[in-house]
């Protein structure tokens, strides 16, 4: 067995996407792996068994996806950090424990490579359509985190980021990622281990018999966590429940309970969100992105300034919870959006919502065999300035 | 207090295991006066999927005992409940078989054989043979009684906690009202074959531990497996 220590990476590394989240999963603790097998993710769960097996590592191939996300709850409940791997079709069958994940308040990182859907879709293609099903997949009302990285670089740091969120949330977190970045190879900086920030669940430190699993902290929203088998003698359900985990069938006690549930990462949704901008500052049109389309993007921005376009870029690195108030302070100042997305319109949406009709809303659907290329973003800047002459 | 879990205490205890270690995973909404009656902690998840979660915590953490008691397990549980025999992983399941979901009135669980039927115009399915179905997904340790045959089951589960691998233990129950009546018509047969265990109206229900043999459980298989190909680099997932 190699000493903990010798396993991590560090310094100058060739990694794909696929490996780098692979490496950050293993640098944020993440010891037990849950999936089953779909493309277009084969690689991360490959490199993560490859690895996860010098440490102390579990990971197991489940029946369907379903079971692969309950075997990820049961698992994090023991302390362990866990996750699993999938793509749009294994997503839609993990939705109910989604929701098991939000009611129990496990933490948990869901790595969704999005592929071309609906349904079975074309496994292999670049997609970009699991964005609402990651905010809204499960039913009832919830809150969710969800990362969208667009470098192999981003694909390490946001894998660790999603497992501090989820620590420290008490939440499942997703990252969408996709085939563009996750088979792009680059050269990155893998900082030291003892560098790397690493969030730590917070754990109820009270008596054992005192322990009651939904009890949480006015400051931060969050209920202290215990290990299972410790002696606390904890009840927890997905049904209505009350601080001692006691289903408890009554309005208030659903408005008690999902009342906090959704403000614990709405109202602390500043230490979540993340934005990158690129000249936004004079900007009359701006590009919102996000993932591998983020990449056309940045080229179309500057063949727009090229010819003398003042355009800018918001790269969504966080897609949930949705940073609104930065959408609305464009809208003020700007004339247009141009929203290209791997979809039929999906953040377009959220966009032209908290643009609040400040600025004018344009979608370009950048379908899959248009990724890599940046015409079809040009033509709608262009456009975007045309209409707002 | 439940009859299952009148037996389950009693089968801790008997096991002699560390109660703590013991923990409950249901896909049945139980009294929560469960946790401090058995002393154990216990997760309510989704509808027939206990045996999942269950799967999930004791790979995390080997020194749990988990025990998944599940109604809903030739159900929607069916695949899970298929592909743990099959992996013969290092759990304890407890099947609630009360061939109707007494909870949703009206609907029918795959057959009936109580004399009552929720479901209007009665049910006309046959009953599944879950130990059956168990032994030929490849479980290796399979069990029946009803819930009133409380020191059979006690034992049975007593035996179960020491065991390696799968255990299956089908419990015929249902409202207390019809617990005297599958107690009466049950039949004692030891090391039956499973085929012939089915359960059909006009028949008594048969009873007993049917099965019993070692097979390397999932973690044997696991550890075994890996240190073969990568040596002695493989961590181990240690039971003990």
């Amino acid at each position: 067995m190699k000493a903990v220590e010798n396993i991590f990476l560090k310094g100058k590394h060739t990694l794909s996407g696929f490996e780098a989240c692979a490496e950050g999963a293993l640098s944020a603790g993440c010891r037990f792996l849950g999936y089953y097998p779909i493309r277009p993710s084969f690689e991360i769960i490959e490199r993560f068994i490859n690895r996860c097996s010098d440490v102390d590592g579990v990971f197991v191939q489940m029946e369907d996806e379903i079971s692969a996300l309950a075997a990820v709850l049961g698992a994090s409940w023991t302390g362990r950090k866990s996750m699993t791997v999938t793509s749009g079709p294994g997503f839609s069958q993990m939705m109910e424990h989604v929701g098991l994940g939000v009611m129990l308040e496990t933490p948990c990182v869901i790595i969704d490579v999005q592929r071309s859907g609906i349904s079975e879709g074309l496994p292999n293609a670049v997609g970009g359509g699991d964005i609402m099903q990651a905010r809204w997949g499960s039913h009832g009302d919830y809150e969710i985190i969800a990362l969208a990285p667009n470098s192999p670089l981003e694909m390490f740091e946001l894998t660790v980021r999603a497992f501090n969120f989820s620590e420290r949330f008490r939440t499942p977190v997703v990252i969408l990622s996709d085939v563009v970045i996750g088979r792009k190879k680059e050269e990155i900086n893998i900082p030291d281990q003892k560098d790397i920030k690493i969030k730590k669940r917070k754990y109820y430190k009270g008596k054992k018999e005192d322990y009651l699993p939904f009890k949480y902290d006015e400051k931060d929203l969050i209920p202290p966590m215990v290990d299972i088998g410790q002696g606390c003698r904890f009840h927890v359900t997905g049904l209505t429940h009350d601080e001692r985990g006691y289903p408890v069938m009554s309005d208030s006690c659903q408005e008690w309970n999902v009342h906090r549930l959704v403000n614990k990462i709405r109202l602390f949704s500043d230490q979540i969100i993340e934005v990158e901008e690129d000249q936004t500052e004079d900007a009359d049109v701006v590009i919102v992105s996000y993932g591998a389309t983020s990449l056309d993007a940045i080229k179309a921005v500057k063949q727009a300034r090229d010819e003398g376009i003042k355009a800018g870029h918001l790269r969504l690195v966080t897609i949930w919870p949705f940073p609104e108030k930065r959408i609305s302070e464009l809208a003020r100042k700007i004339d247009a959006f141009v929203v290209p997305e791997i979809n039929y319109g999906q953040i377009f949406y959220e966009v032209e919502r908290c643009s609040r009709g400040g600025a004018e809303t344009l979608f370009v659907h950048h379908a899959s065999s248009q990724v890599g290329q940046s015409a079809d973003i040009l033509k709608s800047i262009k456009k975007a300035r045309g209409n707002n002459k | 207090m439940d009859k299952i879990i009148e037996a389950l205490n009693k089968g801790i205890e008997n096991a002699g295991v560390e109660r703590r270690k013991v923990c409950l995973v249901t896909d049945i909404a139980y009294s929560p006066d469960v946790v401090d009656f058995l002393g154990i902690d216990l997760f309510h998840t989704s509808r027939g999927r206990a045996i999942p979660y269950a799967t999930g915590m004791k790979l995390a953490n080997p020194k749990l005992l988990p025990v998944v008691l599940i109604g809903d397990i030739a159900t929607l549980g069916g695949n899970h409940f298929v592909h743990s025999c099959r992996r013969n992983m290092d759990i304890v399941v407890i099947c609630v078989n009360d061939f109707v979901y007494r909870e949703v009135a009206g609907e029918t669980a795959p057959g009936d054989f109580s004399p009552i039927s929720f479901s209007p115009y009665l049910s006309f399915e046959k009953p599944l043979n879950i130990p059956h179905m168990a032994r030929s997904c490849g479980c290796v340790n399979v069990s029946r009684w009803t819930a009133l045959h409380t020191d059979e089951l006690a034992n049975s589960i007593s035996q179960a906690l020491h065991r390696k691998g799968l255990s299956l233990i089908d419990v015929i129950s249902s409202a207390p009202d019809l617990l005297e009546f599958y107690y009466k018509n049950s039949e004692l047969r030891n090391d039956e074959d499973t085929l012939n265990v089915e359960i059909e109206k006009d028949r008594k229900i048969v009873v007993g531990n049917f099965f019993n043999e070692e097979k390397p459980s999932f973690i044997e298989a696991y550890n075994e497996q890996h240190t073969k190909i990568l040596g002695d680099n493989f961590v181990k997932i240690e039971v003990e």
